[in-house]
């Protein structure tokens, strides 16, 4: 029975890429599209280059992060126990915009972005370091706090509170911004699956990959941890140490793709009710590669949908996760009961 | 009796919470306890006299404030989680039905501390889950998930998951909490069997007196100031620990009936002669009607034939009367 | 003046009340100044502005900015009148500034220009922003501590205006936006003026807003000779465009990850193309003046265009690559035809494009028929724009 909705799932998967891939603001007939992918030098100079370099990063990208928010959130819930948890709800994507606002937002006044410019380190790699420094120093106070509570409702209270208030900051300073200078920054909270190419996506790819790894590794901890913190003890876990590498690794998956891709919410959310209705699991070894397959596919169709076919305009990707991702929220909690997660 | 083998025992331990900055709560100690293997003991005592945090300091969940607890020998806090798990093994009060988990996945996570990396079970793993669902009788519910289950059901399911993790110690957080009498019953009934065929150690906490003094081979009685009596459990009632362990404002312990009165002394006293069944049950009627049972009272009650017709003679000072129903009886000698 | 109606007979009595009316609502139309006390003496003459008009009357002048969408529905206007003037009647919704503005507090670079361009930036005794400013005169001001910093948008500290009472504040705006946000200003005394000069859509008709200031300084002769100096000289350069023989392709400014904000036809940008003899592919689109657009739809057209220009803060091609290594590929990268207009930046980075570039139309067309048609050997050194290398 999973046999084939995996197999289902894959089908769907080849045809979401192929689909992301034909459709855009340029027509390309579907036969030359092929064309361009599988034979080297093929055809049209221009359709050659759009597939290329523009089309087939941003459908990886797509694969890469609908892969990584979905595990990511997976284990937020199954760490907090709560059908609501997703990526961001640590304050880590906070985090990663209070980098990016840092470098965004004083782009005009502090001349030492001057000197840091002409040392070579371009706009977008500052972005992405600035990003990851974000989410990396929001992801060590988590962690340094929940090691000493016992409590993971607090902590989860305590991630949301961080969150709240590292966007507080970044409010203020968009107060007293210029227009120009808050556009900039508005911009990158739309969310972009666009941007990511060539070494940047290698690098996204092996940090996903890395926190996919450990994920998947910590498939036992996680089953354990679905009885709560007092029987997963009993049953041999050290429930401090097995927190702080779940949270270790979504740190990992969600800020590495806020960094590249700025914050995009909902899959996260979305993905493993999916999963669990779909598989009717609770094993996580089965999870996490349901996750992957699912948050993938739904991820690729959002990008479908967020580039309009054949219009010249493109939406912003964090615009239709939303607007995918709520429906199937609602319907999961609130739909037939065998459904239920939680 | 072959030697038993001592699993666990506490020397001096005090238990209680931290509260506040270099300060603690003590609730109970310091107290020297020992378990058995193949002896199922049961913990007693009124709300709040720390069970719970006597369960889980025991078995590790907890700090304790002072003294030690010894573990096969090896001092408790020494061990890893991960070697205590495979000796001791909980079945707890706290909410598993939100979990989305399905009853043979529950039953499985008991493997925890033997499977590998991945946690994928063997065949030894399965045989093991396997017995532990036809000991509790949960095989009717495998496929179905936990929040579908009834609260009898569900415990059962996480006795099971307790024996699939094959510890020789087995410690129970008031399992019969929510559950119906016959539920109540069998559940014991298992855990007694438990004890005796598979030669574990139980320890639970209960509220059910009846049940706990018919089923534990020992009793630990604590009492809200602190105190731990532990014994037989004929032996806390005929030397007074019961009555004493209970008692607040007017609760009295009957240790001839093994049950707490809740009618206050009768006004009138009555003698019953008779050892039938009728008679023991003439006794309680009377009891709840305001009667106290006592030899020397003027009226004398026999009540005599066989348990299908029974006959009530009464001999108030002289004045003789014959009853052949209970309730005319009753009625008769309220007046 | 009201004439006296007999309206004794019932039959007179419609005609009476039609009357009536038509006078009441001829009152009611004052504001588009007919019926007032003083005559119209003429109005200033632009040329190719569409957002302000200034009339010339006995005692005052009036100023009417109008709306962005071209309709003069939604006008506002403000009556400059000299010190000890007494203010005439009927022009209840105006606002009323004394003349010549002696203090002046400007919200954008523009303004600084229109000031500077006057020969008015002494006036300037406050700004918005103290990081984006060119004008020598400005700035020794600042260092003298006689220029105060008020703040922008939100952020506008209305004490400090107040007790600074200046004479007029300047702000970009237009009279589309709701005033209320400086109902505070204008109950205190202080009057505001809703600029719309950005909502021009030629270059020339951007700089023409220097009348409006001319007006405000009392200084109309001198800027109407230094205007006609100006759009001669742009005329006659744009001449020399639009007859060159062949018409480069142009792509501008800088995408962002998946989306590039290019301009439409409705854009001064766009002119500034026409005149510099270019061919700019969406130069027959109408819109707000800039449209998000896919980079896949304008990926096809920078891969084959000539120029590239107006690429934002990039000072040179490794800094464009390292951005994506995918514009790379354009062929203006390739050939080095990237040009920026970030030559002018003075030592606190403020880029002088935006201020006097704003004023001298002539001297940016000249830079982009220079970079456009080298052919045409053009006598000219290039004053705003630089080639990125």
């Amino acid at each position: 029975m999973n046999k084939i909705k995996v197999l289902v799932l894959l089908s769907l998967l080849v045809t979401a890429f192929l689909l992301d891939v034909a459709m855009g603001s340029v027509h390309i007939p579907l036969k030359d599209v092929i064309k361009v992918l599988f034979t080297p030098d093929a055809g049209n100079d221009t359709w050659v280059y759009i597939i290329e370099k523009i089309r087939l990063p941003k459908a990886l990208t797509a694969i890469i992060v609908g892969c990584g928010l979905s595990v990511s959130g997976l284990q937020m819930q199954t760490l907090f126990r709560n059908p609501l948890a997703g990526p961001s709800v640590l304050g880590i994507t906070a985090g990663a915009s209070l980098g990016v606002a840092l470098v965004m937002l004083s782009a005009g006044s502090i001349t030492s972005l001057y000197t840091i410019k002409e040392l070579g380190i371009s706009g977008s790699w500052l972005i992405i370091m600035a990003s990851s420094l974000g989410a990396a120093l929001i992801m060590i106070l988590i962690v340094g706090i929940s090691s000493s509570l016992k409590d993971n409702v607090i902590v989860l209270i305590v991630g949301v509170m961080i969150g709240n208030i590292t966007l507080s900051v970044i409010s203020i300073w968009q107060y007293f911004s210029s227009p120009e200078l808050i556009k900039d920054y508005l911009l990158w909270t739309f969310g972009s699956l666009g941007g990511v190419t060539g070494g940047q996506l290698l690098i996204l790819a092996v940090v996903v990959a890395a926190g996919l790894l450990i994920s998947f590794l910590s498939s036992k901890l996680l089953d354990a941890l679905l009885l709560g913190d007092n029987y997963a003890r009993s049953m041999g876990l050290t429930v401090k140490r097995a927190r702080i590498l779940i949270i270790a690794s979504t740190s990992i998956l969600a800020g590495g793709i806020t960094a590249f891709c700025g914050p995009i919410g909902f899959i996260g959310i979305a993905v493993p009710h999916l999963a669990r209705a779909l598989f009717s699991t609770s094993n996580h070894r089965i999870l996490i590669p349901a996750c992957c397959l699912i948050g993938t596919v739904l991820m690729l169709i959002c990008d479908i949908i967020a580039q309009m076919p054949g219009s010249q305009t493109v939406l912003p990707i964090n615009v239709i996760t939303a607007l995918v991702g709520s429906p199937v929220v609602i319907w999961v909690i609130a739909g037939p009961k065998k459904l239920r997660g939680f | 009796m072959a030697e038993q083998k001592i699993l666990l025992h506490t020397s001096g331990l005090t238990i209680g919470y931290p509260s506040g900055k270099n300060k603690s709560k003590a609730i109970a100690g310091p107290l020297d306890l020992a378990l058995f293997a193949g002896q199922l003991v049961c913990l007693l005592g009124p709300n709040g006299c720390g069970k719970s945090t006597l369960l889980r300091t025991i078995s590790g969940l907890q700090e304790p404030l002072g003294g030690g607890i010894e573990l096969e020998g090896k001092n408790l806090r020494q061990l890893k989680p991960s070697q205590v798990a495979k000796k001791i093994s909980l079945v707890l009060t706290d909410n598993v039905r939100s979990g989305n988990l399905d009853v043979y996945s529950l039953i499985a996570l008991g493997r925890y501390p033997y499977s590998g990396w991945l946690g994928i079970l063997t065949e030894q793993d399965k045989l093991i889950i396997d017995q532990a669902i036809k000991a509790t009788g949960t095989g009717a519910f495998l496929g179905r998930k936990i929040d579908s289950l009834s609260d009898g059901e569900c415990q059962k399911v996480m006795l099971a998951r307790a024996m699939a993790q094959d510890t020789p110690l087995i410690i129970l957080d008031e399992p019969t909490a929510h559950l119906d009498l016959p539920s109540r019953i069998q559940l014991m009934r298992l855990l007694h069997q438990l004890a005796k065929e598979t030669n574990k150690a139980i320890l639970l906490s209960t509220h059910e007196l009846d049940l706990a003094l018919q089923v534990a081979d020992q009793i630990w009685l604590m009492s809200s100031g602190g105190g731990l009596d532990a014994g037989l459990p004929e032996e806390l009632v005929l030397n007074g620990a019961f009555q004493h362990a209970f008692n607040k404002d007017e609760i009295e312990f009957d240790a001839a009936t093994g049950t707490f009165n809740i009618h206050y002394a009768g006004k009138q006293t009555i003698s019953v002669t008779g050892d039938s069944t009728t008679a023991f049950w003439t006794r309680k009627a009377l009891v709840r009607n305001g009667f106290s049972i006592s030899a020397t009272a003027e009226k004398k009650l026999t009540v005599s034939g066989e348990d299908s017709h029974p006959v009530w003679e009464v001999d108030d000072n002289g004045k003789r009367a014959v009853y052949t129903t209970l309730s005319e009886f009753l009625d008769t000698i309220k007046i | 003046m009201m004439r006296k109606i007999n309206c004794r007979s019932v039959s007179g009595i419609f005609p009476c009340l039609i009357l009536s009316l038509l006078l009441i609502t001829s009152c009611k139309q004052q504001p588009s100044g007919q019926k007032h006390t003083s005559a119209k003496t003429g109005s200033a003459e632009i040329k190719y502005a569409k957002g302000f008009n200034i009339d010339y009357y006995d005692t005052y002048k009036l100023v009417s900015i109008y709306s962005g969408s071209g309709t003069h529905a939604d006008t506002v206007q403000y009556v400059l009148l000299k010190k000890g003037v007494k203010a005439p009647e009927g022009y209840k919704k105006a606002q009323l500034i004394q003349i010549p503005v002696k203090s002046l507090v400007a919200m954008s670079s523009m303004h600084i220009a229109l000031a500077e361009f006057a020969g008015s930036a002494d006036a300037i005794t406050g700004l918005g922003s103290m990081l984006y400013v060119n004008s020598p005169a400005v700035r020794k001001n600042i260092a003298a501590g006689k220029v105060k910093e008020i703040g922008i948008d939100g952020t506008m500290n209305n004490e400090i205006l107040i007790s600074m009472k200046p004479d007029l504040v300047m702000v970009m705006g237009n009279p589309d936006a709701k005033f209320n946000k400086y109902e505070t200003l204008t109950g205190a005394g202080v009057p505001v003026m809703l600029n719309s000069e950005w909502l021009e859509t030629t270059p020339l008709g951007r700089a023409e807003w220097v009348k409006l200031m001319a007006a405000l300084m009392d200084k109309e002769t001198l800027v109407n000779t230094k205007f006609e100096t100006v759009e001669k000289e742009y005329n006659r350069l744009a001449e020399i465009g639009r007859k060159a023989v062949s018409f480069p392709s142009v792509i501008v400014n800088m995408p962002y990850k998946g989306t590039w904000y290019v301009p439409d036809g409705d854009n001064y940008m766009v002119k500034f193309f026409k005149d510099a003899g270019a061919s700019y592919k969406w130069a027959d689109l109408h819109g707000k003046g800039s449209m998000p657009l896919n980079f896949e739809a304008v990926a096809p057209v920078a891969l084959k265009a000539d120029f590239w220009v107006n690429t934002g803060t990039m000072k040179s091609k490794n800094e464009i690559k390292a951005t994506d290594n995918r514009y790379a590929d354009f062929k203006p990268f390739k050939a080095d035809q990237i040009y920026n207009n970030n030559k002018k930046v003075n030592d606190i980075g403020s880029n002088d494009y935006w201020e006097s570039g704003a004023v001298n139309p002539q001297l940016v067309l000249g830079d982009l028929i220079k970079i456009f048609h080298p052919e045409l050997k053009l006598n000219h050194e290039l004053v705003y724009y630089k080639q990125l290398n």
